[in-house]
């Protein structure tokens, strides 16, 4: 049977890993190749580092943070989000150690380009990044780059529908860093039935994952800041949810 | 330390880093190459891949190394296929366009039932007793594809179950093809490539 994940996040801004709070406050946390290390360690089941300020500031993807990360040599999958421009992007990242491919600006700015990603890399390399609230009955799509909300436009839905995009990271930025904030009307209001989420923000208690892992449209949970508040939180949020889908916990082997 | 080289097969597309890092910690030597004569200096040829079938057979071609890898196969050297590495050793694939594989291994790549996208860990289940594969009957490893192996099952060596069993290890003599990745599932997949190189370099 395959499993549902529970993923590991470092956020990256200005080459630092922080922890963030709704995407507006920040407390360093150090290198982010030592916080991808410990998760690698701690058995995630995924890695998603994901770099804040590439594509507000319009750099492109850090290829030498992913050089570097490259060459820790993980033995964990890892998702790398923050500044992909193009198909060229990708590819890199791909060749540095990236095992997918999250995609956020790119839904907004450059719809060919996203095509052009599934086409070279497959769709099951594709994930789209989408900040999203829930308020007044509808869903609320963030642009990092404004700050400002929109509805998701059709063009959107209609590749997220197309099968061009694997798994969508629904990010509930209004709770994100907050504990146990994780809107649940954000699943449900998520329009595109046959894709999988990946829920993001705000989510620290096991039994608010438990919840999360008992919707089938929900693939995966992601955990950030709620890491890094103790040892071994990944063994220990896993054997809190030993009744839920989910690989085991793993212990490294020391050689 | 052992002294068997990996040729990792360079044809532009995959995560080289993490395959060549895990090949080095498990004590192997590795070299990462598009030039044949720098492969033929190897002891087992691995063909990684990320990516769609027809650019990684387009690559292939660009190189010359289609050729190549099959006259490899069939000198009897080995040849291990990982992910889509492994989808390019069957015959042809129908993903984006039907497109010709090296058929080394007979059978063809087909779409996941219902447009499904198998992403996460999942269990390998040994179905023919093949002793390369054995220590991994039961454990989790990392799959990531929406494409999978159809073919003869005398060719199939493990299956995993989304929800029905479909193909994940499949083999002819010295050629092996393994749908998920070894070099990003932790212990159980570094203790499997290890079999895996060490049981086809001896054999």
């Amino acid at each position: 049977m395959l499993k549902k994940r529970l993923i590991g996040v470092v956020t990256v801004k200005n080459g630092r890993a922080v922890q963030s709070f709704g995407y507006c406050r920040y407390l360093p946390l150090g290198t982010p190749e030592f916080m991808v290390e410990n998760l690698d360690r701690w058995g995630a089941d995924e890695i998603l580092i994901q770099v804040i300020d590439r594509s507000v500031s319009g750099l492109g993807p850090d290829l030498s943070l992913m050089k570097r990360i490259g060459e820790l040599g993980l033995e964990t999958p890892l998702a790398y989000a923050g500044g992909v421009r193009s198909a060229e992007d990708g590819i890199k990242l791909v060749a540095l150690g990236a095992d997918r491919i999250v995609v956020d600006t790119l839904l907004r700015a450059d719809l060919s380009s996203v095509k052009a990603l599934a086409s070279s890399l497959g769709s099951q390399a594709l994930v789209a990044s989408l900040p999203m609230r829930y308020s007044g009955n509808q869903l609320e799509w963030l642009d990092y780059r404004t700050s400002c909300t929109t509805a998701v436009t059709d063009d959107v839905l209609k590749v997220l529908d197309s099968k061009l995009i694997s798994e969508a990271l629904l990010i509930d930025f209004e709770h994100e860093g907050k504990q146990g904030g994780f809107d649940m009307g954000l699943i449900g209001a998520f329009p595109i039935e046959g894709m999988q989420i990946i829920a993001f923000g705000g989510i620290s208690e096991s039994r608010q994952m438990k919840a999360l892992f008992c919707s089938p449209r929900v693939a995966a949970v992601a955990v950030g800041n709620f890491l890094s508040y103790r040892e071994h939180a990944f063994q220990k949020y896993k054997n809190a949810l030993r009744e839920s889908p989910l690989r085991p916990a793993t212990y490294r082997k020391v050689n | 330390m052992s002294r068997v080289v990996v040729g990792v097969v360079d044809y532009g597309l995959g995560n080289h880093a993490s395959l060549i890092h895990c090949l080095r910690d498990l004590g192997f030597r590795v070299h990462l190459s598009a030039d044949t004569t720098e492969l033929n200096r190897t002891d087992i040829l691995i063909l990684p891949g990320v990516g769609t079938f027809p650019a990684a057979m387009q690559g292939l071609q660009r190189l010359n190394l289609i050729g190549y890898i099959q006259k490899q196969a069939g000198r009897h050297h080995p040849v291990v296929g990982i992910c889509l590495g492994m989808q390019l050793l069957t015959s042809f694939s129908h993903e984006i366009e039907l497109t010709a594989g090296l058929d080394l291994i007979p059978g063809v790549v087909v779409a996941i039932p219902k447009g499904k996208w198998h992403i996460g860990w999942n269990t390998l289940v040994c179905t023919n007793g093949d002793p390369l594969f054995q220590l991994s009957d039961g454990l989790d490893f990392y799959f990531n594809h929406s494409y999978c192996y159809f073919g003869p099952e005398n060719y199939q060596v493990c299956v995993t179950h989304f929800p029905t069993p479909f193909s994940s290890v499949i083999r002819r003599g010295n050629v092996v093809g393994i749908q998920f990745h070894p070099e990003k599932s932790q212990d159980a997949g570094k203790e499997l490539l290890r079999s895996v190189i060490m049981g086809l370099v001896d054999a």
